[in-house]
């Protein structure tokens, strides 16, 4: 659905990339039947869902055009005139009168007194205006295209077998406007498909043939490259993978500690520091940090501690390198955008921990436990942690997408070959089998992290067990 | 009967009100938080100037006395005024093109900073420093060194557009996106949390004709107001931000009228025989796995990719955006809320006295659950602002004519050493976010009663 609404026509833009815009009525001929190839390996010859709700005007067939422009252009007469075999008419009269004149040869007998290039510098401008009045669907604009080939039309003698087909058209287009039947298009209709339409195909595949469907792990193909998406997505979850969970691991390891330290000492200086600084990163904007942190110390004008892009020398690494020295080779581009990646969930983690901790040391058993005489870190690290620690389970479900979701903007800025920033090049691009592959995955591992917050649930508190 | 028990309900309201306000209550613990309290005082200020923001920071004058012709160019309406010279010619003057800083004119009063966010100052382009050295032509075409009055306070940008400027207008872009969106969020969020956690599984029941009626109406709907619209609204979007409010209110219009009218014929139709069945409707497991759905997917990955479908770039759409995906926390809420409030006494007591259920629901029940949606709904206009700032900072969320936080720390993250394009913004950023949380923290402590002391 998203590709279909979208901006921009992917077939039109990879068959242009293909080619050096080739003008000449083979590579034109070519350039169409490319297109031709590209739509049906992309699946886009197919209607969008299983059915679809359109006004009673309208015919069940339109998507079978392929001009993006001229559809809509289709459409738009249609809404206006509301007469869907009186438009079909003229728009198959177009193309008749397009097809004509692209294949006009010329009688050499008849231009012998003409200059050449006016004969060939008209032809080109009916073939401009021919090819624009296809497109075109306001009544004044249709009008004042017709009159142009009309001109231009009768400045030939020899043109005239041209102008028969030209008056078709434009007879055509007057009915058009004269038997319009607007009230078609306030009657719904549903039109049912079947299976065969791009949904399907995008789901399920269309038996193997292009694509084997999103359920088979396939993603279809990227309109850039035209690499298979799946393998532009494996080949860069690796690092998203990577600062996702290492981002979720630090922030946890060093919130709980500090949490519980402020809500053991409630009210003391380190609590009341920890809070408002708590507070501060968690109102801080990811991409402001970045930049700070990135204009402090991997400027060479200021601390030129850290490389400021990338997550790997710019050289790659030396042939002979073992695991442990590609790791040591890579920390310093790796430091910067952890921080980026840990603050925000730290300071909500701790914030968190430190109120589930002040809960727990209120509860009675923590005063038994204290006037019995246990040690006080005994009470708070083995008493009061486990319990304290559910709360900060729970929000696992959110901290693991918010660490998917932050990728977006920390791998631009830091320029880390993940999906974040794979799928930002790919919205820039129109590159939707990307965006929702990336979309895919991210729900995928937004799931995945609801799996784990449930698992731990049940290691951490004994009551909760999932057997029936 | 029921003017009786009409009667029995405003007397009960009436001693509500005279004996305690939750209300009056609530606004004086809220005003014991001191950080909270400031952080609305801030939230004001930044409300009134992102009002006041178009006559405060523009490059046309508040008043000014041209060859005798008295004009308000950054107040009035009219884009350009005709001025007759002593000669007979007509001298046109265009406001938003004019040079007014080299307008001879005889009195001239400029707006505090006298640059529109987005207009060139030629002498000063290139990441001019606030403290560094900033220059003017004057009328004799010299470069001199900047009057006090053009300074450039806050320093430039590439193309030279005044940086205070930016900040003071970004500041409208901001707050409209966040409060707007979320206003749609709230109005989404409230109504489905409510509907789920009154009626649950099993309250909401219907007869089978009503029941089909209406999903029929929700089609036809559908269709007359976009469907049949849709090249309509596909149109505005290359007008006017106006137009496409315009034009979206009228087809949200089209289908409340439609629906409203299959609600009615529903009733009728569920009388005859075979269709007055009753059906329950699920309410709350379809509003669940709707929340559901829509927390599966990281938010920010969500509002791009849906940004990037929509054909024009444009504050409406960003608004209408953020405001469908970012109910789910308010639903929640509000869910949990009714589910608690659904099974209170007087709730039981304004059914035996035989009120309506929507009428329960808005009136008696809907003022006691809001508390937490508030929370949630300042928590929610933190989000929207972030998100608007971090989509324009990649540049894919607002039209690039407008000014915006976030495309001003784009800009500065392209030259490190223009250290004013970043800290500014980012600043401002983090005052009103940090503002919105702070606000939502001290709701939270002021509505929640379990902290009374």
């Amino acid at each position: 659905m998203i590709s279909v609404n979208a901006p921009g026509d992917p077939v039109e833009r990879m068959v242009v990339a293909s080619q050096d815009g080739g003008e000449t009525a083979a590579q034109a001929i070519n350039q169409l039947e490319q297109k031709k190839i590209w739509r049906k390996k992309l699946g886009l010859d197919l209607p969008i869902f299983y059915f679809s709700l359109s006004p009673f005007s309208f015919p069940d067939t339109l998507y079978k055009i392929y001009d993006k422009n001229e559809r809509e252009a289709l459409g738009r007469l249609i809404h206006q005139y509301g007469n869907w075999k009186e438009i079909e008419e003229y728009y198959a009269s177009l193309n008749n009168f397009y097809k004509e004149q692209a294949a006009f040869v010329l009688d050499t007998n008849e231009i012998r007194f003409v200059d050449r290039s006016a004969i060939l510098e008209t032809l080109n401008q009916i073939r401009f205006e021919a090819l624009s009045l296809k497109s075109s669907y306001t009544a004044s604009v249709i009008d004042l295209k017709i009159s142009n080939i009309e001109k231009l039309l009768s400045l030939f003698p020899f043109l005239s077998k041209l102008q028969i087909t030209f008056s078709t058209s434009k007879a055509n287009y007057n009915k058009i406007k004269n038997t319009s039947t607007v009230w078609k298009n306030y009657i719904p209709k549903i039109i049912f498909y079947g299976y065969k339409n791009q949904y399907h195909r995008w789901l399920f595949g269309d038996g193997g043939n292009y694509s084997k469907g999103l359920i088979h792990g396939d993603f279809g193909t990227s309109y850039i490259t035209k690499q298979p998406v799946s393998d532009v997505i494996y080949s860069k979850i690796g690092w998203s993978l990577l600062f996702s969970m290492l981002s979720v691991i630090l922030a946890y390891l060093i919130s709980i500690p500090v949490g519980i330290k402020a809500a053991a000492k409630r009210g003391s200086r380190f609590d009341k520091t920890t809070s408002a600084i708590f507070f501060m990163l968690y109102s801080m904007p990811s991409f402001w940090l970045a930049t700070l942190l990135l204009m402090t110390f991997a400027n060479p004008d200021m601390l030129h501690l850290f490389p400021a892009s990338g997550v790997k020398p710019a050289l790659g690494y030396p042939e002979s390198a073992s695991l442990f020295q590609k790791i040591k080779a890579s920390i310093p581009y790796i430091i910067l955008p952890l921080i980026c990646f840990t603050y925000s969930s730290f300071g909500f983690l701790s914030r968190i921990m430190r109120g589930a901790m002040l809960e727990v040391l209120e509860q009675d058993y923590i005063r038994t436990a204290y006037a019995k005489g246990v040690p006080e870190n005994t009470v708070i690290w083995k008493h009061a942690l486990r319990n304290a620690l559910l709360p900060i389970i729970t929000v696992f479900a959110n901290v693991f997408p918010a660490a998917i979701g932050g990728s977006i903007i920390i791998e631009s800025i830091f320029t880390i070959p993940g999906i974040g920033s794979e799928a930002v090049y790919a919205i820039q691009n129109n590159n939707y089998p990307v965006i929702i592959a990336a979309l895919t995955i991210s729900g995928f591992l937004t799931l995945l992290g609801y799996l784990i917050s449930d698992i731990l649930y049940a290691i951490v508190d004994p009551r909760i067990s999932f057997k029936k | 009967m029921k003017e009786e028990a009409a009667n029995m309900e405003t007397s009960i309201e009436m001693k509500i009100t005279n004996d305690f306000s939750f209300k009056k209550y609530a606004w004086s613990q809220f005003r014991k938080n001191k950080f909270a309290f400031y952080s609305f005082r801030i939230l004001l200020f930044l409300i009134g100037l992102a009002i006041v923001s178009p006559f405060i920071a523009t490059d046309q004058p508040l008043y000014c006395k041209y060859k005798g012709v008295n004009m308000f160019p950054a107040f009035s309406l009219a884009t350009n005024c005709e001025i007759k010279n002593i000669d007979g010619t007509i001298e046109m003057l265009q406001y938003d093109i004019a040079d007014w800083k080299h307008l001879a004119a005889t009195t001239i009063i400029f707006a505090p900073i006298p640059y529109a966010p987005n207009k060139t100052d030629f002498e000063n382009a290139n990441y001019v420093s606030p403290a560094g050295k900033q220059f003017f032509l004057n009328n004799e075409g010299q470069s001199v060194n900047i009057p006090l009055k053009f300074r450039h306070w806050l320093g430039t940008n590439k193309r030279g557009e005044d940086v205070l400027s930016g900040l003071i207008n970004g500041t409208r872009v901001s707050l409209t996106i966040g409060i707007l969106s979320i206003g749609i969020a709230s109005i989404l969020g409230i109504l489905l949390g409510a509907m789920a956690g009154y009626f649950g599984d099993h309250k909401l029941q219907t007869s089978r004709g009503a029941f089909w009626t209406f999903i029929l109406g929700i089609l036809l709907a559908y269709f007359y107001a976009f469907s049949v619209r849709s090249y309509a609204i596909v149109d505005s979007f290359g007008i006017s931000s106006f137009s496409i409010l315009y034009e979206l209110i009228f087809s949200l219009l089209i289908f409340s009228i439609i629906l409203f009218l299959f609600y009615w014929i529903g009733k009728l139709v569920g009388q005859i025989a075979f269709l007055n069945k009753i059906v329950t409707i699920p309410v709350d497991s379809i509003v669940s796995r709707l929340i559901e759905m829509l927390l599966s997917m990281p938010l920010l990955i969500l509002i791009i990719s849906l940004s990037a479908i929509t054909k024009e770039k444009s504050i409406v759409n960003l608004i209408v955006i953020i405001g469908l995906i970012s109910w789910t926390a308010i639903a929640r809420l509000t869910r949990a809320e009714f589910l608690r409030i659904s099974k209170l006494e007087y709730i039981q007591a304004a059914h035996a006295m035989g009120f309506k259920e929507f009428r329960i629901i808005f009136k008696h029940a809907l003022p006691n659950g809001l508390a937490p949606a508030f929370t949630a709904i300042a928590f929610g206009v933190a989000s929207a602002i972030l998100i608007e700032s971090t989509l324009s900072f990649l540049g894919i969320g607002v039209p690039p004519t407008s000014v915006t936080w976030g495309s001003l720390l784009n800009s500065g993250w392209q030259q490190f050493s223009a250290w004013w394009l970043v800290f500014f913004p980012g600043i401002a950023l983090f005052v009103t976010i940090a503002v919105f949380n702070i606000l939502g923290d001290g709701l939270r402590d002021a509505l929640d009663p379990r902290l009374k002391k």
